[in-house]
C-alpha cells in the first residue's frame, strides 16, 4: 500500500502550510526520520520528517504552493511497490489539481481573471483561507490600468470588455522620463506568510491597545565597564555578553516589584503571569525573506547572565538560519526590541500582544554629561517603554523605569 | 404610473376582499367558505360585508373540520365550481393534508385530464406573534414540494389583490399564503381592475453588490437591511419572488449575474426548503458568476417558541439579513 504524506498541523493555529522546499525527489529512498521538506506555517518555517521507510513515489504538491492541513502532499511507496509513474499500463487520469488547487478562487474571480488575462498565481486572495475573490481581481485591474497608462508594460489587457472611460493613448506625452532601472518600476509582490502575520497582528495591536510611551535615559558607564571586565575574564570559555543580555536580566528582575509589566489585559480582568518570559525581537536577513520574530527566554528572572547570553545567541542564530519552532517563540510576557547595534538613538515599538509593554532600546552613546555638577564624557542610553494603558498607568511606568535604572546603573546586583 | 388625483391607499385585508368580491361578481361559480367567514365577517375581517352582498349560499360558514370542508370544496371544483377555501391559519391545513395534497394537487393527473381542480386555498401563514409552535406554521417549503399546485405569497396590498384575482381565475389549485403580520399594512391600490401574473418576480429595490431574494413577510426585513447596508456602502438588490410555483428563477439569475452575490431569505426551516431549492438553482445557473456561495437566512431549526424574546430570536430579522449579506460579500 502506498503511504500518503499529508500536510501536518505543526501548531495549534495552523490551518494552511506552504511547501518551501522539497529535500527529496521522486524515486529517492527515505527512512523514518529523514528530512522531507521545509514547510512554512503561519508562525515559522519547520522541517517535515518522514514517519515511514519507503521510496518517494510522487510529490503531489510542488514547491511554493499552499495547501490545507491534511491535504496529501506526497506519496511514499513501500519497498517492492512500483512507483506510479513507472507503470505504463495504468495511465493516471489527468485531473488538473496541483498548482491551482492550492489557490482558492471564487468562480467569478476566475472568470474575470481569464477575461482580463490576470495570472491568478500572482494574486493574493483576501477571502477566507486566502480565497481570491472578485474584489481582488478588480483592484488589480484598477491598479494595472493606472500603471499601464504610465509604463507601457501591458500585463493586463482588458480585451473586449474595455470600459469606454479608460484613457488609452494621450497620457504618453506627459511621461518623458526614460525607462528606469528595475527597482524603480512599480511592482507588487505577494506577502509572505510572515509578513501577513506581522501585518495583521501589529494592526490589531495598534488599533486595539491604547498605546502610550515613556522614555528614560540611563547612565551606561558602570554597566559597560562591568561588561568589559566580564567579557575579558570569560573570553576563554566562549562567553560574550551583549548589552541586551544585561537588559533582559534587568527587565526580568524588575517584574518582582512591578507585576503589571508581566501581565495581560483580559477584557474583564488582568492576567498576571507566573513565569517571566522575556521576548527578544530578532530581525531576519533579507535572503530569508526578511521580517522579524520574537524569541523567548523563559523564566529569565531565574537565569544568570551567562545562561541568558547563551540562549539569546542560540535563538538569534537559529532564527536566522533555520527558523524558530513555535516553542521557541511562544508565551512571551514582555518584549525587548533593541536597535542600539544599528546606532539608533531612540524609537518607539508596537506592543507584542498579549504583552502589556515593550521596551525599545537605543544605542549607548558617548556624549557630554553632567555628573555631580561637572561636565564630563559619559555613555548614555535611551530606552522607551510602549504601554497598554488598560493595564499600566503613567506613574507605574515611571516606577518600572526607576527600578530598571537602579539595576542598570548599579549592575553588580545582576551578578547575584 | 403618474397619479394626478389623490392615490387610493387601502389595507392588505381590504385588497384581499376586493379581489374576492370582484371575482364573485364576475363569475357566479366562485364562492367562499371557511370557519367564521360569513356571520363573524372572518376571523381577521377579510370577508367583512361579503355575506350581506352575496348571501349565505355563496359565503358559507363551516364547522371546525378542515378535512371535511376542503374535501367537499375539491368535489365542487371537480364538478365545475370555483371555491375559495379560507383556512383561519395554514397551520390548520395540516389536518386536511390528504384532500389538498392527494386530491386537489393530483386530480388532473390521476383522472387523465378528465377532472381539473380550480380551487384557491387561502389563509394566514407563518408566525403571527406568540401563537406557539403548532399555530405558527410556515407551510411553503412543505407544500411547494408537491407537483400540481401553484403557490403565491403576496407582500403588499397591491400584489395581494392582483395575485388573488389571478389565483381565482387559474384552473389549477392555488395555495395562497397570507401573513397575519401584513394584513394591516397599506399601499396604493387602484380602483380599476387589474391582475398580477404568476411567475413574474418584482425587483423591489435595485442594487449592484448583492441580490437578496425573498417572499412575503420577510421582505420587510430585507428592505430594512438594504437601507442599513447602504450606509455601509453595500448596495443590495431586493427581489420579491411573488410566487413560489411557478418560480421566476430567470429574474433571480439575471440579478445574480450582475451582483455576483446572493442571499435567500425564507421564513421556513432551512432543511429541504424553498430557500435551499433557490440556492441550488442559483448555484447551477450562476456557477461562474458567483463570488461566494449563496447564503441563506431561515427560521432556526426548532419548533416555533412561544416566549416573545425566543420567537424574535428564532425568526429571520433585519440583523440576520445584514449579517448574511456582509458574509456573502466578504464584508464581515
Amino acid at each position: 500500500m502506498p503511504i500518503e504524506i499529508t500536510m501536518p498541523r505543526l501548531s495549534d493555529t495552523m490551518e494552511v502550510g506552504t511547501i518551501l522546499h522539497w529535500h527529496v525527489n521522486v524515486g529517492d529512498e527515505v527512512s523514518a526520520g529523514d528530512l522531507l521538506a521545509d514547510i512554512e506555517t503561519d508562525k515559522a518555517t519547520m522541517e517535515l520528517q518522514s514517519f515511514d521507510d519507503g521510496r518517494v513515489a510522487e510529490l503531489v504538491i510542488s514547491e511554493g504552493n499552499q495547501v490545507d492541513v491534511g491535504t496529501v502532499i506526497a506519496m511514499l511507496a513501500e519497498d517492492d511497490e512500483a512507483i506510479v509513474e513507472e507503470t505504463p499500463e495504468k495511465p493516471k487520469p489527468s485531473i488538473p489539481k496541483v498548482t491551482e488547487s492550492a489557490h482558492r478562487v471564487s468562480p467569478v474571480a476566475r472568470r474575470l481573471a481569464e477575461e482580463y488575462g490576470v495570472d491568478l498565481l500572482s494574486v493574493q486572495g483576501s477571502g477566507p483561507s486566502g480565497r481570491i475573490i472578485k474584489r481582488d481581481i478588480l483592484q488589480l485591474i484598477d491598479t494595472a490600468s493606472e500603471t499601464t497608462a504610465a509604463a507601457q508594460t501591458t500585463k493586463v489587457v482588458p480585451a473586449e470588455v474595455v470600459p469606454s472611460t479608460v484613457p488609452v493613448t494621450p497620457v504618453q506625452q506627459v511621461l518623458p522620463l526614460a525607462p528606469t532601472s528595475p527597482w524603480q518600476q512599480n511592482r507588487s509582490e505577494p506577502l509572505s506568510n510572515m509578513r501577513q502575520i506581522i501585518a495583521s497582528r501589529l494592526v490589531e495591536s495598534k488599533q486595539t491597545i491604547p498605546h502610550y510611551q515613556v522614555t528614560m535615559t540611563f547612565d551606561m558607564d558602570p554597566l559597560l565597564e562591568m561588561r568589559k571586565t566580564l567579557n575579558e575574564q570569560l573570553s576563554k570559555s566562549g562567553v560574550k555578553l551583549s548589552v541586551n543580555d544585561f537588559l533582559v536580566r534587568c527587565c526580568a528582575l524588575s517584574m518582582e516589584t512591578n507585576p503589571e509589566f508581566n501581565a495581560s489585559f483580559g477584557g474583564d480582568c488582568i492576567h498576571y503571569h507566573g513565569p517571566v518570559n522575556v521576548g527578544i525581537a530578532i530581525a531576519l536577513p533579507e535572503e530569508r525573506g526578511g521580517g522579524l520574530v520574537v524569541g523567548t527566554i523563559r523564566n529569565a528572572d531565574q537565569k544568570s547572565l551567562r545562561t541568558i547570553s547563551q540562549e539569546s545567541a542560540y535563538l538569534s542564530n537559529k532564527a536566522r538560519e533555520t527558523g524558530l519552532s513555535p516553542e521557541e517563540m511562544g508565551d512571551t510576557t514582555f518584549t525587548i526590541s533593541n536597535l542600539g547595534m544599528f546606532g539608533v538613538d531612540n524609537f518607539t515599538a508596537i506592543i507584542n500582544p498579549p504583552n502589556s509593554a515593550i521596551l525599545a532600546v537605543g544605542a549607548a552613546i558617548e556624549k557630554p554629561v553632567v555628573r555631580g555638577g561637572e561636565l564630563v564624557v559619559g555613555n548614555e542610553m535611551s530606552a522607551t517603554l510602549s504601554l497598554d494603558h488598560r493595564v499600566i498607568d503613567g506613574a507605574m511606568a515611571a516606577l518600572y523605569l526607576k527600578t530598571l535604572k537602579e539595576l542598570i546603573e548599579n549592575p553588580a546586583s545582576l551578578l547575584v | 404610473m403618474k397619479v394626478t388625483t389623490k392615490e387610493r391607499v387601502i389595507e392588505f385585508r381590504d385588497a384581499l376582499r376586493e379581489a374576492m368580491c370582484e371575482e364573485m361578481r364576475n363569475d357566479e361559480r366562485v364562492f367562499l367558505l371557511g370557519e367564521e367567514v360569513a356571520q363573524y365577517n372572518g376571523a381577521y375581517k377579510v370577508s367583512k360585508g361579503m355575506l350581506e352582498e352575496f348571501g349565505a349560499r355563496r359565503v358559507i360558514d363551516t364547522p371546525i373540520s378542515e378535512s371535511g370542508f376542503s374535501g367537499m370544496s375539491i368535489g365542487a371544483a371537480m364538478r365545475g365550481l370555483r371555491p375559495i377555501v379560507e383556512f383561519m391559519s395554514w397551520s390548520f391545513s395540516l389536518v386536511a393534508a390528504d384532500p389538498i395534497l392527494n386530491n386537489a394537487a393530483k386530480m388532473l393527473y390521476m383522472s387523465g385530464g378528465q377532472f381539473g381542480c380550480p380551487i384557491v386555498f387561502r389563509g394566514n401563514d407563518g408566525a403571527g406573534g406568540q401563537l406557539a409552535s403548532t399555530h405558527s406554521w410556515c407551510v411553503e417549503s412543505l407544500y411547494a414540494n408537491v407537483p400540481g399546485i401553484k403557490m403565491a405569497i403576496p407582500y403588499d396590498a397591491y400584489d395581494a389583490k392582483g395575485l388573488l384575482k389571478t389565483a381565482i381565475q387559474d384552473d389549477n389549485p392555488v395555495f395562497f399564503l397570507e401573513s397575519e403580520r401584513l394584513l394591516s399594512t397599506k399601499c396604493h391600490v387602484p380602483t380599476e381592475e387589474y391582475t398580477v401574473p404568476f411567475g413574474k418576480a418584482l425587483v423591489r429595490r435595485s442594487g449592484e453588490d448583492c441580490t437578496i431574494i425573498s417572499f412575503g413577510r420577510p421582505l420587510h426585513f430585507c428592505l430594512e437591511a438594504a437601507e442599513e447596508l447602504a450606509k455601509e456602502g453595500i448596495d443590495c438588490e431586493v427581489i420579491d419572488g411573488r410566487t413560489i410555483r411557478p418560480l421566476d428563477i430567470d429574474s433571480m439569475v439575471e440579478s445574480v449575474k450582475k451582483t455576483n452575490a446572493c442571499v435567500v431569505v425564507d421564513q421556513s426551516w432551512s432543511f429541504a426548503s424553498v430557500g435551499s431549492e433557490i440556492a441550488s438553482q442559483i448555484h447551477a445557473q450562476c456557477f461562474d458568476d458567483l463570488d461566494n456561495h449563496v447564503h441563506r437566512v431561515h427560521s432556526d431549526d426548532v419548533p416555533t417558541p412561544y416566549a416573545y424574546n425566543l420567537e424574535q430570536a428564532y425568526l429571520p430579522n433585519t440583523r440576520k439579513v445584514c449579517e448574511a449579506v456582509r458574509q456573502a460579500t466578504y464584508n464581515s
